[in-house]
């Protein structure tokens, strides 16, 4: 695993031969009722209806978590993608690979950040984003400015690493719902975590 | 051909999983009563507290060894060297570690060759399917909770027995 | 940076002027002014209105689907005191699915058909909702299994016993692909999920129900997945069609 060019071929081949596939509608539409159920459940204190955007962020970032624990021991077993050799190639992984074959898609790695030993960022920016298909934020006043539909990609993005262990910060920038002109995501390595020593006997 | 064990620790190195087949030793359920019966001092273990002792300790110490084993391969090899295999005069203990880290390890006699792929599909086709992908076990599972669930159980039970000959 | 939703109090709006026909009334401008913020004009076809609606879906993995599934499960699970609750929140969480998928699936039939909209034909081609019950139910059973699991379900049958229920059959629910049921909860079928959409298609379509329900098919050796779902319309939904028949409307 090297070039980038070849995590895209990777990508295409382990979508095309290994993954079952389904009608992207029933995912962006599973996924609406997920946020929607948030937005009712999470409100304002000393409110009925009020949703609590930034509640609803955190619920779907940790729920993303959640799934990424899970989706990275997936990944590998079908990928067979080995160890990254620098963080620039995890981010090819996770473009190329990691999204192409649970997406279908593939955000563009850019803005970069930093060399290897410093602290290094990179940004992904999604021109296509099937979770957000069909979606308008409610005219509230508050949603634009508060909500970020798509977290849950950075819970799952942190928790797919954090097993592969790399401690990352992950958060959006920049939605078109939000009525930017892009949809971009941050990703920024905090430290590669040490092996975890087993406890001293007696 | 046969196979005595089979261990999984996850990245916290705690053990998740115990297998074991040997069933030469004599079959320990019928003791602790009897022994319970006779024995009267306070400080005396039950049978099969001592017997869940010895497995935990058993786990302690293959753990130990594996640990020290890969760190010193990678030491001499490199960072990506990883040891397979070794093997004493008793048994040959064979080894598995997936990228995240996820230990798999399995105790067999000195004739078995590479198992490597054959840990591998214990972790990608039983491990990852029925385990990871269960939405009501737990994500991780301290004290091996949500691991030994019926469809694991059973694929691994069928893959070990299509591998190894039926123990006499 | 909050919008101006504070209302200072409108002043009534004067009164329309009849007498003067030649020029028609029109309503002074509503109060409410749209907030929301769309990309610049750079950006092409990024909102939902600048996206063709009879595009055909394009495909995502199955995975990604049961991850997000397990989610809601996850989530209502932990909200759930019994196995029944958690069907009635899987329920709730499809019914608005089902309200929009029939839109949308007939607005892509009614785009697909040779007429074009508002073509001649029957109700199937032309766009137009299904207005008698057999129409619903192959509607249900075939287009709306294509459109979301690229499959017609497996079978369609009326009750023997009651008029008003009729059962769609799946021998290999997709959405419980990954589920896995723990022996203490082995009634729960996380397909009430999809019986929410179809309860949500047919009320939309303006059958009624007394609710639709998904459950485990006793004693079946090759499908061990397979599942019905069972659909009982209300009495006046039967009455209706009871008299549609009897005028030999429709057809």
């Amino acid at each position: 695993m090297a070039s980038s060019s070849k995590a895209a071929r990777l990508g295409e081949e382990v979508w095309k031969s290994r993954v079952d596939k389904i009608n992207a509608e029933v995912l962006t539409l599973t996924y609406g009722t997920i946020v929607a159920q948030l937005c009712r459940d999470l409100t304002l204190p000393a409110t009925a209806n009020k949703t609590d955007y930034a509640a609803v962020n955190a619920e779907l970032d940790r729920m993303g978590y959640n799934i990424g624990l899970r989706l990275i021991e997936d990944f590998l077993a079908k990928s067979n993608t080995g160890t990254c050799s620098s963080f620039r190639e995890t981010a090819e992984v996770i473009s190329k690979v990691g999204f192409k074959m649970f997406l279908n898609v593939v955000p563009q790695v850019t803005n970069w950040q930093g060399v290897e030993g410093k602290p290094q960022a990179f940004g992904l920016v999604f021109e296509e984003n099937p979770l957000a298909e069909f979606v308008e934020y409610p005219d509230d006043g508050r949603a634009q400015d508060e909500l970020w539909y798509s977290n849950i990609l950075c819970g799952v993005i942190r928790g797919a690493l954090e097993m592969v262990q790399m401690q990352i910060e992950a958060h959006f920038v920049t939605d078109v719902l939000r009525g930017n002109d892009t949809t971009e995501m941050r990703v920024t390595l905090v430290r590669y975590i040490e092996d975890e020593m087993p406890p001293d006997d007696e | 051909m046969s196979v005595y064990s089979f261990y999984i620790f996850d990245r916290h190195t705690e053990c998740i999983y115990t297998k074991r087949w040997t069933e030469h030793h004599a079959p320990p359920t019928s003791r602790p009563s009897a022994t319970g019966a006779l024995s009267n001092g306070a400080a005396d273990v039950p049978v099969a507290t001592r017997r869940a002792m010895k497995l935990e300790d058993d786990a302690k110490l293959i753990f130990g060894t594996i640990f020290s084993l890969r760190r010193m391969v990678r030491q001499l090899g490199g960072a990506d060297d990883q040891f397979l295999s070794y093997r004493t005069g008793e048994y040959k203990l064979h080894y598995f570690e997936t990228p995240t880290q996820l230990k798999l390890i399995m105790l067999t006699d000195m004739r078995v060759g590479n198992m490597r792929t054959v840990l591998y599909q214990i972790w990608a086709t039983l491990y990852v399917e029925y385990v990871v992908k269960s939405p009501l076990a737990p994500t991780e599972h301290p004290r091996g909770v949500g691991v030994a669930n019926e469809l694991f159980e059973g694929g691994l039970e069928r893959f070990i027995e299509s591998m190894f000959s039926p123990q006499p | 940076m909050p919008a101006a939703t504070t209302t200072t109090a409108a002043p009534p709006p004067p009164p329309l002027d009849f007498k003067n026909s030649d020029t028609i009334p029109v309503l002074p401008p509503s109060k409410h002014q749209p907030s929301l913020r769309y990309p610049s004009s750079g950006s092409h076809r990024k909102t939902i209105y600048d996206r063709s609606l009879s595009r055909p879906p394009s495909a995502t993995s199955l995975p990604a689907f049961a991850y997000l599934f397990n989610t809601l499960i996850t989530y209502h699970h932990a909200k759930s005191g019994s196995v029944s609750d958690i069907e009635t929140r899987l329920n709730r969480a499809g019914y608005p699915i089902g309200v929009k998928m029939l839109d949308l699936l007939l607005y892509r039939q009614a785009a697909a058909a040779p007429g074009g909209f508002g073509g001649a034909g029957k109700s199937g081609a032309s766009g137009a909702r299904p207005t008698r019950l057999l129409e619903l139910l192959q509607f249900v059973h075939g287009t709306l299994w294509r459109g979301l699991f690229g499959r017609q379900a497996d079978a369609l049958e009326q009750s023997t016993t009651k008029k008003n229920e009729y059962m769609i059959v799946d021998n290999e629910p997709v959405v419980n692909t990954y589920v896995t049921i723990p022996r203490e909860m082995s009634q729960l079928n996380c397909a009430a999920f999809v019986a929410g959409v179809v309860e949500g298609v047919c009320d939309a379509a303006g059958f009624g129900t007394e609710g639709v329900s998904a459950h485990w098919a006793e004693g079946e050796e090759m499908w061990p997945g397979k599942t019905i779902f069972l659909l009982r319309f209300r009495e006046e939904v039967m009455e209706r069609e009871e008299g549609l028949k009897a005028g030999g409307g429709g057809g």
